[in-house]
């Protein structure tokens, strides 16, 4: 027996002792968060290679004498001559469930102060998007809370919904709003033991934005009790370009678990404008050859293949996708715009002039489209918001035209009034998600001329009033148009009669 | 640097090689050429040429960095193995260095072969 065991522990030492082959290079340059180093002969493109002092790097440009890698951490004690060392390896972070209610940065390392990630797997940053076979049609829908959405520019699981518009518009109002109705869809349907059900989990990828901007955000997503349900990715302004340029990978491969494992989820990249000139610094100090508005040549790929790992799988789960671009003076010809506009299946646009009119959401009707979304859509909203996106549309061309005249017959008036009547209805206040069952007898209320009778700018007390009264006392019938998604004539009696009582209690 | 200075460094080296083996009188001549007849920025080519020479130079010798005694036999053998493995000639240079504790660093070209205790403590320490 003795002897076996000797003859193990040789083997262990053998093999303790084993010299480790690893490929070195010295850094020749450093400035800018980029380092520029000789050798490293046999590095991979994107693969990491460990800097001295813990920071490590990734090898984005493999030229013929020298690699060109983006540092990750402190670059202040570099120095050229240092000896950088490949890992074999490519940037990973970790992922899981013991990410939700967590802030983490581009690496996935914790930055909440709360100690490290429970986690033990770990997914790559960069990956390939799947492939055809592989999907399944949107079909499933992914209900945002805000009326003008949900009813006229519907969004479904899976699917790249860009939400664009000049700053100061309401676009991360939009995504925080969708974030906080996935936490109260997954806190009623968790409730109800349904085991059909399935939970929305969201990723917020904060990209060059203020760290007061990001606090804020975390705070209105902590006070609607949505953080237990969300992973927040924050690359601030302060981040160098590297981390802002991998923190929309990251979020995209802690989602992609999610979607993997059956499970559906949601992430918000804001703002992909931001991240498109994190890329372009990193280039330009890479000497890469630049382009268009100084952007790299595959400034075109840096995002579809981040957009085009949002998907719905087979068999599996989703991960939907709400990019958001910031526009200048209103300018959606510009290159990044243009870009991610071709890439996503639809857009959301937000107008300035709507929301000084105080018109917010300051969703523009004729600009926005939901090119998958309708097919996800559930019977009830198509029942009672189907024509409202033409009526609207009809409303805006003939409010331009009854500007230069005051004369106008009975059928324009009336044409007028009901337009002006559904955008006061649409109108919503920030971080306060409608639930769909409630949308729907809004829009049924509309549908059937409950406000005909109303000043114009009573519409929206109106609708609160209304939406109030069925969440206190007509719960019931709520769950009942939550379950069936459809209005048939029994519900729609119901709804009738319980829209009777109302009007008989609600004073303008 | 410029590329055009790059390019230039590029090409010397390729004359500087011989049946794929770095020519000491080649570069010689490339140094005698460059003396005659300098190139608009002889500084960067120059550096540029030094560094892909050195490179070269590196490839062809194994630098066996060693914390105790080592013997010429090891040094033979270790000559052996490297020229077996890069399948070209490669010698071997001892360089002591006590840093390593114990045991064996060995570099050839940008390849590193560790084996000493100090990069085991450091392993440990992450």
């Amino acid at each position: 027996m003795s002897t076996v065991l000797e003859q193990i522990e040789q083997q262990i030492a053998k093999l303790s002792s084993k010299a480790v082959r690893k490929n070195t290079g010295v850094i020749r340059t450093v400035a800018d968060g980029v380092a520029k180093i000789d050798g490293l002969s046999d590095v991979m493109y994107n693969e990491m290679v460990q800097f001295p002092g813990g920071a490590i790097g990734i090898a984005l440009n493999l030229e013929q004498d020298e690699v060109g890698c983006v540092i990750l951490g402190d670059i202040a004690q570099l120095k050229e001559g240092d000896e950088v060392q490949t890992t074999g390896k490519l940037l990973s972070v970790p992922v899981g469930k013991g990410l939700l209610d967590r802030v983490v940065d581009a690496l996935g390392n914790a930055v909440d102060g709360r100690g490290p990630i429970a986690s033990t797997e770990f997914y790559p940053v960069e990956k390939i998007a799947p492939g055809i076979i592989v999907r399944k049609s949107v079909s499933q829908p992914l209900f945002t809370g805000i009326m003008a959405i949900d009813s006229m520019i519907p969004i479904g699981r899976g699917q790249r919904e860009l939400i664009i518009g000049d700053r100061g518009t309401g676009k991360t109002t939009i995504a925080i709003d969708t974030i906080i109705n996935q936490a109260k869809i997954n806190k009623v349907g968790l409730a109800s033991g349904d085991p059909k059900f399935r939970p929305v989990y969201s990723i917020y990828v904060a990209v060059g934005q203020k760290n007061s901007n990001i606090v804020r955000t975390l705070g209105a997503l902590e006070v609607a009790g949505a953080l237990e349900f969300t992973v927040i990715v924050a690359a601030p302004a302060a981040d160098n370009p590297a981390n802002q340029y991998l923190a929309p990978y990251s979020g995209a491969a802690i989602g992609e678990w999610f979607m993997e494992n059956g499970m559906d989820a949601l992430i918000v990249y804001d703002d992909l404008s931001k991240h498109a000139v994190a890329y372009r610094q990193i280039s330009l100090i890479l000497k890469r050859p630049s382009g268009r508005e100084a952007y790299p040549g595959d400034v075109f790929y840096l995002h579809s293949r981040l957009l085009e790992r949002a998907a719905r799988l087979d068999g599996k789960g989703s991960l939907t996708a709400l990019p958001i671009i910031e526009t200048l003076a209103g300018d959606v010809s510009a290159y990044i715009p243009t870009n991610v506009i071709s890439i996503t299946d639809g857009q959301i646009f937000l107008e300035t002039d709507l929301f000084n009119q105080g018109i917010r959401p300051a969703v523009s009707v004729g600009l926005s489209v939901s090119r998958v979304g309708s097919a996800a859509q559930i019977k009830a909203t198509k029942q009672v918001g189907g024509k409202l996106k033409g009526e609207l549309a009809q409303f805006r061309e003939l409010a331009a035209f009854a500007q230069f005249g005051s004369d106008l017959d009975a059928k324009t008036k009336a044409q007028l009034d009901r337009g002006g009547r559904i955008v006061e209805l649409f109108k919503q206040p920030a971080f306060n998600p409608i639930p769909i069952e409630q949308q729907v007898v809004t829009l049924w209320a509309m549908q059937k001329g409950y406000y005909d009778s109303l000043e114009i700018k009573k519409v929206t007390p109106a609708s609160v009033s209304l939406r109030e009264f069925f969440a206190t006392r007509k719960d019931a019938l709520l769950t009942e148009i939550r379950n069936k998604a459809a209005l048939d004539k029994d519900i729609e009696e119901k709804i009738k009669a319980a829209m009777d009582e109302w009007k008989a209690t609600f004073v303008a | 640097m410029q590329k055009q200075d790059q390019q230039l460094a590029r090409q010397l080296f390729a004359i500087s090689v011989e049946g794929g083996v770095l020519s000491v009188e080649k570069v010689a001549g490339v140094l005698a050429y460059l003396e005659k007849h300098p190139p608009a920025h002889p500084l960067p080519v120059l550096r540029a040429y030094q560094r892909l020479v050195k490179a070269e130079y590196a490839k062809g010798q194994a630098v066996v960095e060693h914390a105790g005694p080592i013997t010429d036999e090891l040094l033979k053998l270790i000559e052996d193995d490297m020229t077996r493995r890069y399948r070209r000639t490669v010698s071997a240079l001892a360089k002591p260095s006590p840093a390593l504790l114990a045991g064996l660093r060995i570099r050839v070209g940008d390849d590193v072969y560790e084996s000493s205790v100090s990069n085991q403590l450091a392993g440990l320490s992450v």
